[in-house]
């Protein structure tokens, strides 16, 4: 008890001292993003005058600048609708994977590693097979088939003797690979003009930016980004471990809930919107934590934009490496944050 | 004392294994011995023939339309369920579909020649087959010419050569007729949507980029590395194609009946250029592609054909 006292005086002169860090680093970020947003606005397959495409972007597209209909209409119809997506789809994956890692007190915990991306990634065929016209049911059935996916794993993991962080792994294993074989069943009863979109949407592929969901993707990335951070105290005191966090006052199962709820959902959307987009939840945090400090309340929104800059980066990439061509954005960043995780593991 | 039986069980199995490796090696070469006549697929394989080839699986629908066309429709002992035409075809057993067959169902039906299309997923596979004297040959054109050269190898291999050079002769006299009536017309530019949502062309090595040219017009991707690129939807909308070919309506059903969101303000779609053509003339590189090359430039030029 005393050390729970001890931690808890503590940690209110601590706490504005985290603030104000979070506050810094946390603005550093987003200027950072803003930037990178108004960059990568700037490359593309074709080519646009500078000047012109910098002045509409500052003006918010209210103003062409001397761009002709088309030029603008890349510019505000197909790239930068492009580029909000991954930075929402980046901050997603990114807070999803930061919150399960805290929550499950294990580094690995990934939504691409516990299978959750390939339920979410099941919910969306389901959706495509049976209510191919419904955009909308594409994100709530990613949604179902990610929250399920958690659960079961979750339960999986949870053997008598309390969650391990190596039972957790191994039944994310199971669910993924239980997942996998789900995809290609489903995949093999299409028929073959689909398959090839199919595959490609699987390795993550934001090019079909959906005009009518990319608002909603974006405001679930938002929310669930601050809805995370505002439970970032009592995962760091679950990070203490489940049984003193409840000595702590948190009430560890609404936690839980929460987390798995919103997590799913960040998971969901992201996957309907551009396939299982890999790496991003796991290298993400491990960087933010890395530089930042394992706090929650800094490492989660740094995570989130972090997440959405590695993304925009990833695809700025995909999108003109090769071009006309485009290369799926998913093999981008397993490519760039895997050796990147290798790094980090030798150095952890 | 423990480790020696184990050492010498292995040392067994690895002997097994390379004899039944030298067995599958040598396996394969009566069919040379046999064989009388060689000849040479797309991917410049040669392959020994049997002097007489009556029992033939095809692998891809534009190789069983071949098949039939050339007039070898009895020698073949299956195809896959993507094979729908003639309506004769629908009878024939199938193996599976082009992109999972079942190898047991193929070998089952003991067949002399395997056709395949285009090269990729059969690396392992041909070598299975021919393990067991099957030979595989590979269809893969990259142009009109390419398609003509494999009706007449299919001719060749089934031993039909002289009906396949008479449909040669009737395929080449449609396309000149084509290639006459819009000789006079101004190329248009075209845009060819293999696909919409992920949006997929047809770029330099897609024999529909040929097949276009040849109707009077220019294909606005044909200098585009690949066959069937995915396409930057930027580089679609800047393109600006007078027209737009929509392959859909056959196989593909109501997929790909609409045109991609970032061609909807080019100059095709406002003057209301917007051509759908049945997918099974374009996407099977067999002689329906001809009906495919005669609706393409009807389609693009109707002056051209009014008489």
């Amino acid at each position: 008890m005393t050390v729970a006292l001890s931690t808890h005086a503590g940690g209110i002169r601590r706490s504005r001292v985290t603030l104000r860090k979070t506050v810094v680093s946390c603005a550093a970020l987003a200027l950072t993003l803003l930037l990178a947003v108004l960059l990568l606005s700037l490359i593309g397959s074709e080519p646009l005058p500078l000047k012109a495409s910098l002045c509409s972007l500052l003006s918010f597209g209210t103003s062409p600048c001397g761009l002709t209909q088309d030029q603008f209409d890349i510019l505000f119809q197909i790239r930068l609708p492009r580029i909000l997506l991954a930075a929402a789809v980046g901050g997603s994956l990114a807070t999803a994977g930061a919150s399960y890692q805290a929550l499950l007190r294990n580094p690995l915990a990934e939504p691409y590693l516990l299978g959750i991306s390939n339920g979410a990634a099941v919910g969306t065929m389901v959706a495509l097979v049976f209510f191919g016209a419904n955009e909308w049911s594409r994100p709530v059935l990613a949604f179902g088939g990610a929250l399920l996916a958690t659960l079961t794993v979750y339960r999986l993991a949870r053997g008598r003797a309390g969650a391990t962080p190596e039972r957790l792994i191994l039944a994310g294993v199971i669910v993924t690979t239980l997942l996998s074989s789900a995809i290609v069943f489903v995949t093999t009863l299409m028929d073959a003009t689909r398959i090839r979109s199919f595959t490609f949407w699987l390795l993550g592929d934001l090019s079909g930016t959906s005009k009518t969901l990319l608002p909603v993707t974006i405001s679930i990335a938002i929310v669930g980004a601050v809805a995370l951070t505002l439970h970032a105290r009592s995962l760091n005191l679950l990070m203490l471990g489940e049984r003193d966090a409840f000595d702590l006052g948190v009430e560890v199962g609404r936690v839980r809930i929460v987390v798995f709820v919103v997590a799913s959902m960040l998971v969901g959307s992201s996957v309907a919107a551009s396939g299982s987009v890999g790496y991003v939840g796991l290298v993400v945090p491990h960087l933010a934590r890395l530089s930042l400090g394992s706090d929650n309340r800094i490492s989660i929104p740094a995570a989130a934009l972090g997440g959405a800059l590695f993304v925009i980066v990833a695809d700025g990439v995909a999108r003109t490496v090769i071009a006309p061509r485009e290369l799926p954005v998913g093999a981008i960043t397993a490519l760039i944050g895997a050796p990147l995780f290798i790094y980090l593991l030798k150095r952890g | 004392m423990l480790a020696l039986p184990f050492k010498t069980i292995s040392v067994r199995a690895l002997v097994l294994i390379c004899a039944l490796l030298a067995c599958a090696c040598h396996s394969g070469r009566p069919a040379a011995e046999n064989s009388t006549r060689e000849i040479t697929d797309d991917t410049g394989r040669q392959m020994p023939l049997p002097a007489r080839v009556d029992r033939v699986i095809s692998l891809a629908p534009n190789l069983t339309e071949i098949v039939f066309a050339v007039g070898g429709g009895d020698s073949l002992v299956g195809n896959t369920t993507y094979c729908d035409y003639p309506a004769q075809a629908k009878a024939v057993a199938k193996v599976g579909d082009s992109i999972h067959p079942s190898l047991e169902a193929i070998i089952a039906l003991r067949p002399q020649v395997v056709l395949i299309s285009t090269s990729s997923q059969l690396e392992a596979f041909t070598r299975q087959l021919q393990d067991r004297n099957i030979a595989v040959f590979v269809s893969d054109p990259h142009d009109l010419e390419g398609i003509f050269r494999s009706i007449d190898q299919v001719g060749q291999i089934l031993g039909q050569t002289e009906q396949a050079s008479q449909l040669l002769k009737s395929l080449r006299e449609r396309v000149d007729a084509v290639e006459q009536a819009v000789k006079q017309t101004k190329p248009v530019r075209v845009f060819y949507q293999a696909s919409g949502e992920p949006l997929y062309a047809a770029g330099r090595d897609a024999y529909v980029t040929d097949l276009i040219r040849r109707a009077g017009a220019i294909s606005v991707t044909a200098d585009v590395p690949g066959a069937w690129p995915k396409y930057s939807k930027e580089s679609a909308l800047a393109a600006q194609p007078e027209a737009i070919i929509l392959p859909t309506g056959g196989s593909m059903g109501a997929a790909n009946s609409t045109v991609d969101e970032s061609l909807r303000t080019s100059p095709a779609v406002r003057s209301g250029r917007v051509y759908k053509i049945n997918d099974d003339y374009l996407a099977r590189p067999g002689p329906r592609a001809i009906d495919g090359l005669e609706a393409m430039a009807r389609a693009l030029h109707p002056e051209a054909f009014k008489q």
